[in-house]
This record gives structure tokens, C-alpha cells and sequence, in this order.
């Protein structure tokens, strides 16, 4: 860790200590959020999220591919997250790193478990399926890329074209009158740090560098879809029982800017 | 680029497909700063590219044995985002063509930093590409010189990139993907504007010794409407403050 | 009238001698973005580096506590180095120090003398060209932001603040708001009445924890 991350670090712990964060943030509350949808176009989808200093990136691309062979009639999904070294000072160059791999995982198992995405309606004929890319790009670095990245993830999903498949040139169609990838539902995720007895929701950078304990909470409407607990530090039963409470109360306004980011 | 028997007509009626004339550029847009941790970024719009530039340093070149002790040394890494064509999905990381535009783009910012200022020391420079539509190499270019002035780095210039190619025997400026995968030739290029030294140069089809020649007067021209693009963002954030205040 | 100048702008026909501009054969060029000022002759940086002089108050963080020596790092390509037998307490990694250039030494390390440590607090980076106007004409607006918000607030030329007590948020509030408008005029007053009346988004209580 770069010297002034410990300085910056001890600043909120001092803070925290005296239960505030720095402006003024309550415990539970998200820093300012910005969703824009479709934002590239040679993607079938995108979307940016801001979430305060933290910027990310999703583009989802749609091919043809080939089935697994345990699920010969259901398309793939494919999630990647890259934590790009121009994001900050922190990140290399170089092969995926067991967090962007961690990453990935969690974004990809919230989509999966609360079946966003229809794969058995990906099927097209018999060896060929479509295959969704979920390509997630790490632009700035300010702490909770959880949330960022599945909020980028979801808005992207809900505003993706569906490409065609023309069977007689067997080419895939990707511009002109297209449909949209069709969304069974809507997952987002809450992340709380843990440090000391003090629990936040969306830590930033210089509180991610003094967590001990993270868990993310992933959920629907109406049920928990995926966790993930991360880092040494440990949550009771209690914790988690009452952090799920506060999820579903905050993914209502996750929900919300997912739902106003919708394209025609 | 490329030949082959059903190679379409890119020049139509004196006019490219796009509708362009065959000196002009396509639209662009450059904007200074906007990622925090950098000590640099731009963002730029060329055509349909979409570019993202950012530095970071100088700081302690490591490891160690890449540190020169006369001068910094520049780390430059140019790659195209999975998502950024419109045809299928690409790999992610650089492949070996990213790898030899990284290396050509550094050698473009080895002429114009003032290396011998930071013994030791190393400078990053990252390209990513978002979106491609031919000429990623000149649009990032073009983007990390803004991100690198955005830095504070001492330069003493600020170069542009642009590409002049060849279709249907006619010299045409900034090749836009289609033109790039069928013209008879490809020549991108980067300048600095104060002096005029060529500071990039690959090429690839067939061209005259005259052709090249007037390619690289076309994109001289060219570049000076790049080069004012870059100015104008670099000072934008300032006098948009400015405005705030003006009595 | 000045302008922003860009790096490798034309500043002038004529050879000239200033921080910031180079000159090849007749002509004088920037090799920052910055502003020109042709009437004074002076070019200011926007952005800018901190390059080392002897004399210039730094803010250091130490990086390596070594047995004879200190590693500090200053938010710069620049090192830092303080020998250990002038410091009367040990410092350790983390700790944030206040302290003066004394000389560059043969390997452009800073070396730096009298460190004085400073306890708790926060550190904000700015850019090192900003630095000048957060100090302002004899130190007129710094004992501004520290008259307004009642934090003890020290200033590094190598482009770091640290600040302590009083209401810290506004005064990270100012100091960002000169660094943003550093290069308009009219700043003195427009702090002055901003920290007269702000009381800046005071760090309040939360509900729950």
C-alpha cells in the first residue's frame, strides 16, 4: 500500500471512531450515484456507473457460440472484470488478479442465481447458442466496486440489443430493427466494510484500506440471491441477519436509477 | 486493408461512403482530466472511436533494473476493451498488435518528455480503447498527449496523430474502419506541431514516393485542426472557470 | 494580457529566460500548460511538478524506517532523506513529517532537515502548482483558511496539506476550491466570504451505526 493510503486510512479510522465519516456520510447511506446507459455503441450494451470517485464501465457483447456440454440447450454467460492499471496506482498490468477474479465471480453469481438472464431462451439450433459477454472495466478506483460493478452490470443488461442470426448466410446481425435482450429481473448488491465494531455501507478507497471484515448482500425484490464475505475479519449472526434488512430497504433506490436509466 | 476480388468502392461520385471529402476529418471531441487517481487523463471522440488516456508518475521506476539513471523511462500500454468492436467479442489484454502500437506510441513521447528532468524514474502512459472505428492508434495518441499536458510532465511539444491512406488511387485523410479494412494502403502518423519532426511513422499497402509525400503534407493540414482540437480542451476547464468570474 | 499556453506553445520571437519555457534558436516555447503573462514576462504552471530546492518546506510521509536514515516519501519523483541522529524521536512508517529541503544530493534525493512530526490529522494532495495561491502573498490566505475554520493547517511545497482540528471538512472544502480556481483572480475574496458564511457541511452525527 503507497504510504499516503495509511495516512488517508488512519484519518477515517479516527473519524469512524468518533462514529461520522468524511462529509458528512451517514453509516448506511451511498455516496452520490450516476447511472448512464448505453454510452458505447458497437457494444450490444453499456453502462457507466459513478459512485463518488469510483468509476466503472460494462459492455456486453452477444455471439454465437457452442453450448457446455452438461447444458446443450442454454446460451452462456460470461463475466470478466478488469481492474485496469489506469484505474489507479494500485493495479498492474498483467494477467487477472485473484481480485478481479473475485470480482467477476460475485457480479456474474448475483446475475446468475436471480436468472436475469433467460438462457435456455439463448438457444438457437442444435451445438449453437448465444453467448453474453459481460465485460466489466474498472476506470477509477475509490472503493466498492461490488455495488458499482453490479449496478454497471445490471443497467447494461436492461439495455441491450439482441442480435440476429441469419441462418441461411450464417452470419450474425448486429445492426438495423433488433429486439432487446430480454430481463426476467433486476439483482443489486450492498456491500458493507467492517472495521473495529463499526459497520459501513460503500466504503470508499481510504476506508477500504483499513477493512477488516466485507460482505456483500445481492438481492432481488424478494429474496437474497448471492453473498460473498471477504477479508480476515469476521460478522455474527446478528450482522448479517440485520445488514439483509438494510439491503432490501437500500436496493430500492438501486433499483430506482436502474429503472430511470432505461432506454426506449 | 486488403485486396481480393470483391473489394467494394470506397469512393463514390467524387465523395467517400460516409460522405466525406477526401481531406476531412471526422468529427471529434477531446476532453482534459475527469479520472481522479491519475496525475492525467483525457477522454476523446474520434469518428465512432472512443478513447481513454491516463499517466501516472513520474515515480520510482520499479523494478529496480528498469531505472535509468540519466533519464525516466516511459511504461506504455495501448489495448482495445473486449467490448470495442462492433463484431464479435475480442480477448481481453493486449495481443501482439496492441503490443507493437504500445511500443511505437512510447517512442512518440520519448522525443517530446523531458526525460533527463526525472533520472530514475518512470513514467505510465495508458491507452484504452472503449470503441473502435479505424485509426485507435492516431486517436490514442492524439488522447495521451492532452492527459500527458493534463499531468504537468514537462513536454516540448504536443504531438497529433492522424492516418492517410489510399482508395480507388485517391490519397484519403483518417480512414474510418471500413475504408481501413479494404484501401490500397495505410500510413498513420504523428507529429509534433511546433517543430513538424515526424515522430511516428508505419505505412502499409502501395504508395508512390510522391503519394507519401503528399500524404504527409494532407496530414500536416489535418493536424493543425487536431493540434487547435487539443489546445481548446486543455484550456477549457480553465476558462470555463474564468467565464464563472468574468466581472 | 496573459493566456493559457499549451506545451511546445509559442511564447515568443525572441530568446527568453523563465521557469517553464525552453528556447531553441530565436524563438521561446512552453513546456507546460500553464499561463503566460507577456507584459511580466512570466510563465505560471496549471499543472506543474515540485522539483526540490533548498529551503522549500515539504510534507513527507516516511515510507522505510532505516537504522541510520529515513525514507520519505513526498508525494513526487523526488525522495526524501533524513538521517536519523537528527531526529530526537524514532519515527516510524506512516508517520507524517513537516520539513525543509536542505540540498539535493548527487542521486536527486531531497535531503531534509529539522522534521518535526506531526500527530493525527488529515492529508489532502494537490497539485504542487496550486501551492503558491493556497499560501497566497505573505501567507495572507492560509491565515485566512486558518482564522475561518479554526484547524491548524500546514502546507508542503511538494503539493501536500495536512490539517487538524477546527472543521477540517471546510477546510478541505477551501483548499480544493483554490486549487480549482488558482488561475482566476478575485480568490482572496471570494474565500474570505465563503468561509464567513459557511459553516461548511459540518461533520454531523449519523442516526445509526
Amino acid at each position: 500500500m503507497q504510504p499516503i493510503s495509511v495516512v488517508k486510512g488512519e484519518y477515517v479510522r479516527e473519524l469512524l471512531n468518533k462514529g461520522i465519516r468524511e462529509e458528512g456520510r451517514g453509516m448506511l447511506e451511498y455516496r452520490s450515484i450516476g447511472v448512464k446507459h448505453s454510452v458505447l455503441q458497437n457494444a450490444e450494451g453499456s453502462a457507466q456507473v459513478d459512485m463518488g470517485s469510483t468509476k466503472v464501465l460494462v459492455g456486453i457483447k452477444l455471439d454465437m457460440g457452442e453450448p457446455m456440454s452438461d447444458k446443450p440447450n442454454e446460451g452462456n454467460l460470461m463475466t470478466m472484470a478488469e481492474l485496469l492499471p489506469l484505474a489507479s496506482p494500485e493495479y498492474e498490468t498483467g494477467p487477472p488478479s485473484p481480485d478481479s477474479i473475485e470480482l467477476a465471480r460475485v457480479v456474474d453469481r448475483g446475475i446468475r442465481a436471480a436468472n436475469v438472464i433467460d438462457l435456455p431462451a439463448l438457444f438457437i439450433e442444435e451445438g449453437k447458442v448465444w453467448n453474453v459477454f459481460v465485460d466489466i472495466y474498472v476506470l477509477n478506483y475509490d472503493g466498492n466496486l461490488f455495488d458499482a460493478c453490479a449496478l454497471a452490470a445490471m443497467t447494461a443488461l436492461s439495455n441491450t440489443r439482441m442480435p440476429k442470426y441469419d441462418k441461411e448466410k450464417d452470419e450474425v446481425i448486429r445492426e438495423g430493427s433488433l429486439g432487446k435482450l430480454k430481463i426476467n429481473n433486476v439483482v443489486t448488491s450492498c456491500t458493507y466494510a467492517k472495521m473495529g465494531n463499526k459497520i459501513v455501507l460503500d466504503a470508499d478507497g481510504a476506508e477500504e484500506s483499513i477493512m477488516e471484515g466485507r460482505v456483500t448482500i445481492a438481492n432481488d425484490e424478494k429474496v437474497v440471491r448471492a453473498m460473498q464475505k471477504g477479508k480476515r475479519g469476521a460478522f455474527s449472526q446478528q450482522d448479517i441477519e440485520h445488514l439483509m434488512e438494510k439491503s432490501f430497504e437500500k436496493s430500492k433506490e438501486l433499483r430506482r436509477l436502474i429503472e430511470n436509466a432505461k432506454g426506449e | 486493408m486488403g485486396g481480393g476480388a470483391n473489394k467494394p468502392e470506397l469512393i463514390v461520385n467524387g465523395k467517400r461512403l460516409d460522405g466525406r471529402g477526401f481531406d476531412e476529418l471526422r468529427p471529434i471531441k477531446i476532453v482534459a482530466g475527469g479520472l481522479k487517481n491519475a496525475a492525467g487523463s483525457a477522454y476523446l471522440e474520434w469518428g465512432n472511436n472512443k478513447v481513454l488516456a491516463a499517466v501516472y508518475g513520474p515515480k520510482e521506476a520499479l523494478p529496480k533494473h528498469t531505472q535509468d539513471p540519466e533519464k525516466a523511462v516511459i511504461k506504455c500500454r495501448y489495448a482495445m476493451a473486449p467490448f470495442s468492436s462492433l463484431e464479435e467479442h475480442n480477448r481481453s489484454g493486449p495481443n501482439r498488435r496492441a503490443i507493437e502500437i504500445s511500443k511505437v506510441t512510447k517512442e512518440v513521447f520519448e522525443n517530446v518528455i523531458m526525460l533527463e528532468d526525472f533520472p530514475g524514474s518512470e513514467i505510465d502512459i495508458y491507452i484504452e480503447v472503449l470503441q473502435s472505428d479505424g485509426g485507435t492508434r492516431a486517436a490514442g495518441i492524439t488522447c495521451a498527449s492532452v492527459a500527458l499536458a493534463m499531468s504537468g510532465i514537462p513536454m516540448t511539444d504536443l504531438p497529433y496523430a492522424v492516418s492517410v491512406g489510399k482508395a480507388n488511387g485517391h490519397l484519403i485523410l483518417d480512414l474510418n474502419k471500413s475504408e481501413d479494412n479494404f484501401s490500397d494502403a495505410d500510413m498513420p502518423i504523428a507529429i509534433g506541431p511546433r517543430t513538424g519532426d515526424i515522430l511516428l511513422l508505419q505505412m502499409d499497402g502501395d504508395l508512390s514516393k510522391e503519394e507519401v509525400g503528399r500524404g504527409l503534407t494532407m496530414a500536416k493540414k489535418a493536424g493543425e485542426i487536431v493540434s487547435k482540437l487539443q489546445m481548446d480542451a486543455l484550456r477549457a476547464p480553465y476558462e470555463k472557470i474564468l467565464e464563472r468570474y468574468k466581472v | 494580457m496573459s493566456r493559457i499556453v499549451v506545451p511546445g506553445e509559442i511564447l515568443a520571437e525572441k530568446p527568453l529566460r523563465m521557469p517553464n519555457a525552453l528556447t531553441e534558436g530565436s524563438r521561446t516555447f512552453s513546456t507546460v500548460l500553464g499561463i503566460y503573462d507577456e507584459a511580466k514576462g512570466a510563465l505560471t504552471a496549471l499543472e506543474g511538478l515540485w522539483y526540490p530546492r533548498r529551503g522549500d518546506i515539504v510534507i513527507g510521509i516516511v515510507e522505510e524506517a532505516r537504522l541510520n536514515s529515513y525514507n520519505v516519501e513526498l508525494n513526487s519523483p523526488f525522495k526524501g532523506i533524513i538521517i536519523a541522529k537528527f531526529v530526537e524521536t524514532r519515527l516510524q512508517r506512516g508517520d507524517v513529517i513537516e520539513a525543509e529541503v536542505k540540498e539535493l544530493d548527487e542521486t536527486r534525493t531531497a535531503v531534509l532537515m529539522r522534521p518535526k512530526k506531526l500527530f493525527g490529522g488529515k492529508v489532502l494532495d494537490v497539485k504542487p502548482s496550486k501551492i503558491p495561491r493556497i499560501i497566497g502573498r505573505s501567507n495572507t490566505m492560509l491565515q485566512q483558511i486558518r482564522d475561518g475554520t479554526k484547524s491548524s493547517v500546514m502546507v508542503g511545497m511538494n503539493g501536500r496539506v495536512w490539517i487538524k482540528g477546527g472543521n477540517i471538512a471546510l477546510a478541505t472544502e477551501t483548499i480544493l476550491k483554490i486549487s480549482e480556481e488558482a488561475h482566476t483572480s478575485g480568490l482572496t475574496e471570494r474565500v474570505k466570504a465563503m468561509l464567513e458564511k459557511s459553516r461548511g457541511p459540518e461533520e454531523r452525527i449519523p442516526e445509526e451505526g
